[in-house]
C-alpha cells in the first residue's frame, strides 16, 4: 500500500513538473514545432536530410538570425524596430566602404556605432513623442534607407578582394567542413552561437533582463517598482540596432557586396522567427533560444518548399507556407502558454 | 467627533495639511487635513471623482499640492516621484498596476530591488537566494505559496494583493496604501486578504485603505475619512458612526 502511495504522489509530481516545464518554457513550443516539420520533411522530401541542405538551411539562417536575437528582446520589452533592415544596409555601407579603403576593423567599430545612433534616435523619438514604435520605426525605416540612397548616390559597394577580416567575420568554416562531408558552415554560426548565449543570459539572469520583462508584460508595474523604463526602451533600440549593423558587416564579408536595397524586408521575417519562437507579440514573454529556433524553422521551410519542386510554384516562393506556419505556431505556442 | 482638524493628542506618521489642488478651472481639493497614524488602518472613502485618488496621489508624488504640507514621521517632507515616497517608506499596491502577470512571484517580489551576485565584472542574479527570501518572508507575514517560480497571473486575485502587500512589508514600508484592494475578490478571498491587512497593523505599519464602498473596509478600518467634492466632510473613529450613517456621508444623503 505505501509502495503503490508513493509511486501515485511521484507520478502526479512528475506529470506536474513536464505540464509546468511546457506552460513555463517559452522554448519548448517552438522546438516542437521545428521537431515536427524537420521530421516530415525529412520523411518525404528527397534530397533535405543531407549535411548539405542543413547546413544550406543554418547558413541561411545566420544573418536574419542576428537581426532576429535584437528584435526579439525588444519585442520581448513590448516594442517593435522595421528599421532592422535599413540600419542592416547602413552598417553593411560603413563597414564596406572603410573594409575597401583598407580599414576593415575601424569600419566594422564605426558600423556598429553609428547602427547604435540610428537605435537609439528610434528609442528616443518613441520616448519622447510616446508614438508607438511600429509607427516610429515604419518612419525610421524610410528614412534611413532614403538617406543612405542620397549619401551613396544609390550605387552599390562591390569588391573582388578577398581580405583575412572577411574570412574571420564570416568566411568559411573549414575545421568543422572538413569533419563533416558535403558540410558548408560559416563563421558567421559562431557569432550567432555566442550572440545567442550571451543575450539569452542577459535577458533571464540580469536585472536589465528582469527589467526587459516588466516593461514589456506591464510597464505600469515596472515604473511603480522604480524601473527606470524609458532607459530601458532606449538601450533595447540601442541593442537591436548595433545587431543590425553587425549582420550587415556579416552580410559584406560572406558576400562582398551591398545594394541600398539589402536586408530590404527581413525586419518582417525577424518579427515572423520571434514570434514562431515563441515570442508574445504584446511584450513580455519570449526567449533568445525560441528565436534561434523560429529563424531555423523558417529557414527550413524555405529550404524545403524549394526542394519539394512543386510544379507550377516558383521555388522562391514559399511565403504562403511561411505564412500559414507562423499563425499555426502562434496558435500552438498560446495553447501551451494557457496549460498551466 | 467628525471633523476635517488633525487632533493635537495624536502622534501622526503622516500628515497632510492644508492640502488644496487645482487643475486649470477645477477644484480637485480644497483644504484637506488627513493624517495617518502607526499601526492604524484608515478607510479612505468617496464616490467616484471625489478627490481621493487626487489625494493619495499627491502622497505618492505623482502630482504636486497647489498649497499644503505633507509631514512623515513629522518632518516636513516634499514628495516628487512615486520613487521618493517609496524610499521615505510608502508603498502603494494598485490593483492592476502592482504586479507584471507573465512574470514569477518572486521576480515580481524583487522588481526594481533585485538580489545580485558577482562573478568578476559580471552582475547576474541571485535567483535561488531571491525564490528562499521571498517565499520566506512571505510565509513570515502569514502568506503561503506553492512555489516562488509561479507565474502570477496564474495565482487569484486575493493572492496577488496578498503577494504586493507582503513586499510592502518586507521591504520597511511604514505606511501601507491599498487601493480598491477587496473589491474585485470573493468574500472568503477578501476575508484572507483583511487578515493580511491586521498582520501589517499588529507590525506597526499605518494603512490607507482607499475605497468608495463601506462594506469592504467597515470591519477592519480604525478609523474613516471622507471624502467629498473634493473636501474633507469628517474623520470617524470607530464606533462613532454606524455603517449605514458612513454610507450616507459619502453620498451626501447626510450632511457631517
Amino acid at each position: 500500500m505505501t509502495i503503490k502511495a508513493i509511486s501515485i504522489k511521484e507520478q502526479t509530481s512528475w506529470q506536474y513538473q513536464v505540464r509546468h516545464l511546457v506552460s513555463h518554457s517559452p522554448v519548448i513550443g517552438p522546438l516542437a514545432v521545428f521537431i515536427i516539420i524537420f521530421v516530415l520533411l525529412s520523411l518525404f522530401v528527397d534530397k533535405f536530410f543531407t549535411f548539405r541542405s542543413v547546413t544550406g538551411i543554418i547558413n541561411a539562417a545566420t544573418l536574419s538570425g542576428v537581426l532576429t536575437v535584437g528584435v526579439t528582446l525588444l519585442m520581448i520589452g513590448g516594442e517593435f524596430d522595421l528599421s532592422v533592415g535599413s540600419m542592416l544596409a547602413v552598417g553593411g555601407y560603413i563597414f564596406g566602404g572603410l573594409a575597401m579603403a583598407g580599414h576593415p576593423w575601424l569600419g566594422a567599430i564605426l558600423a556598429l556605432l553609428g547602427t547604435g545612433i540610428l537605435g537609439a534616435i528610434n528609442g528616443l523619438i518613441l520616448v519622447k513623442t510616446k508614438i508607438p514604435s511600429f509607427i516610429v520605426t515604419l518612419g525610421t525605416r524610410y528614412f534611413y534607407r532614403g538617406m543612405l540612397w542620397v549619401i551613396s548616390s544609390g550605387q552599390m559597394l562591390q569588391t573582388v578582394e578577398k581580405i583575412p577580416a572577411y574570412n574571420l567575420l564570416n568566411g568559411r568554416l573549414d575545421i568543422l567542413n572538413d569533419i563533416l562531408p558535403g558540410a558548408n558552415f560559416r563563421t558567421a554560426l559562431i557569432w550567432l552561437l555566442l550572440l545567442v548565449i550571451g543575450f539569452q543570459f542577459v535577458l533571464t539572469r540580469t536585472v536589465f533582463g528582469n527589467h526587459v520583462f516588466a516593461v514589456g508584460g506591464n510597464s505600469g508595474a515596472a515604473i511603480g517598482q522604480g524601473v527606470n523604463v524609458n532607459r530601458v526602451r532606449v538601450t533595447l533600440f540601442v541593442i537591436t540596432g548595433v545587431l543590425a549593423g553587425f549582420a550587415g558587416i556579416l552580410l559584406f564579408s560572406q558576400f562582398t557586396t551591398v545594394r541600398v536595397a539589402s536586408g530590404d524586408g527581413m525586419e518582417l521575417s525577424a518579427i515572423a522567427s520571434a514570434v514562431v519562437g515563441g515570442t508574445l507579440i504584446t511584450g513580455g514573454a519570449g526567449s533568445v533560444w525560441g528565436a534561434l529556433v523560429g529563424v531555423l524553422t523558417i529557414s527550413m521551410l524555405r529550404t524545403g518548399v524549394v526542394l519539394m519542386q512543386i510544379p507550377f510554384i516558383p521555388a522562391d516562393n514559399f511565403e504562403a507556407i511561411v505564412g500559414v506556419t507562423i499563425i499555426l505556431a502562434v496558435i500552438l505556442n498560446n495553447w501551451l502558454r494557457s496549460r498551466t | 467627533m467628525g471633523s476635517n482638524q488633525l487632533l493635537p493628542d495624536k502622534d501622526y506618521l503622516v500628515r497632510m495639511e492644508n492640502i488644496s489642488k487645482v487643475f486649470g478651472t477645477i477644484t480637485a481639493l480644497r483644504d484637506v487635513n488627513f493624517g495617518v497614524e502607526r499601526a492604524e488602518v484608515r478607510a479612505l472613502l468617496g464616490d467616484n471623482g471625489a478627490g481621493k485618488s487626487t489625494l493619495i496621489k499627491i502622497l505618492m508624488g505623482v502630482y504636486q499640492p497647489t498649497t499644503g504640507q505633507i509631514y512623515f514621521e513629522n518632518k516636513l517632507v516634499n514628495i516628487t516621484s512615486p520613487a521618493q515616497a517609496r524610499a521615505i517608506g510608502i508603498e502603494a499596491v494598485y490593483q492592476d498596476l502592482a504586479l507584471v502577470n507573465l512574470m514569477s512571484i518572486s521576480r515580481n517580489f524583487f522588481l526594481g530591488r533585485e538580489m545580485t551576485k558577482n562573478l568578476g565584472p559580471i552582475t547576474y542574479l541571485d535567483i535561488r537566494k531571491m525564490n528562499e527570501v521571498c517565499k520566506q518572508s512571505l510565509h513570515d507575514i502569514g502568506i503561503e505559496i506553492r512555489s516562488p517560480n509561479e507565474r502570477v497571473g496564474s495565482l487569484s486575485g486575493g493572492e496577488r494583493q496578498s503577494i504586493a502587500i507582503g513586499r510592502g512589508v518586507y521591504f520597511g514600508a511604514k505606511l501601507l496604501i491599498l487601493d480598491e484592494p477587496t473589491s474585485a475578490l470573493s468574500v472568503a478571498e477578501t476575508r484572507k486578504v483583511l487578515t493580511y491587512i491586521e498582520n501589517a497593523r499588529e507590525r506597526g505599519l499605518g494603512v490607507i485603505f482607499i475605497t468608495h464602498n463601506v462594506h469592504h473596509v467597515y470591519m477592519v478600518a480604525d478609523s474613516y475619512t471622507i471624502i467629498r467634492h473634493g473636501m474633507n466632510v469628517g474623520t470617524y473613529y470607530k464606533g462613532e458612526l454606524s455603517e449605514d450613517d458612513i454610507a450616507d456621508l459619502i453620498t451626501g444623503d447626510r450632511e457631517s
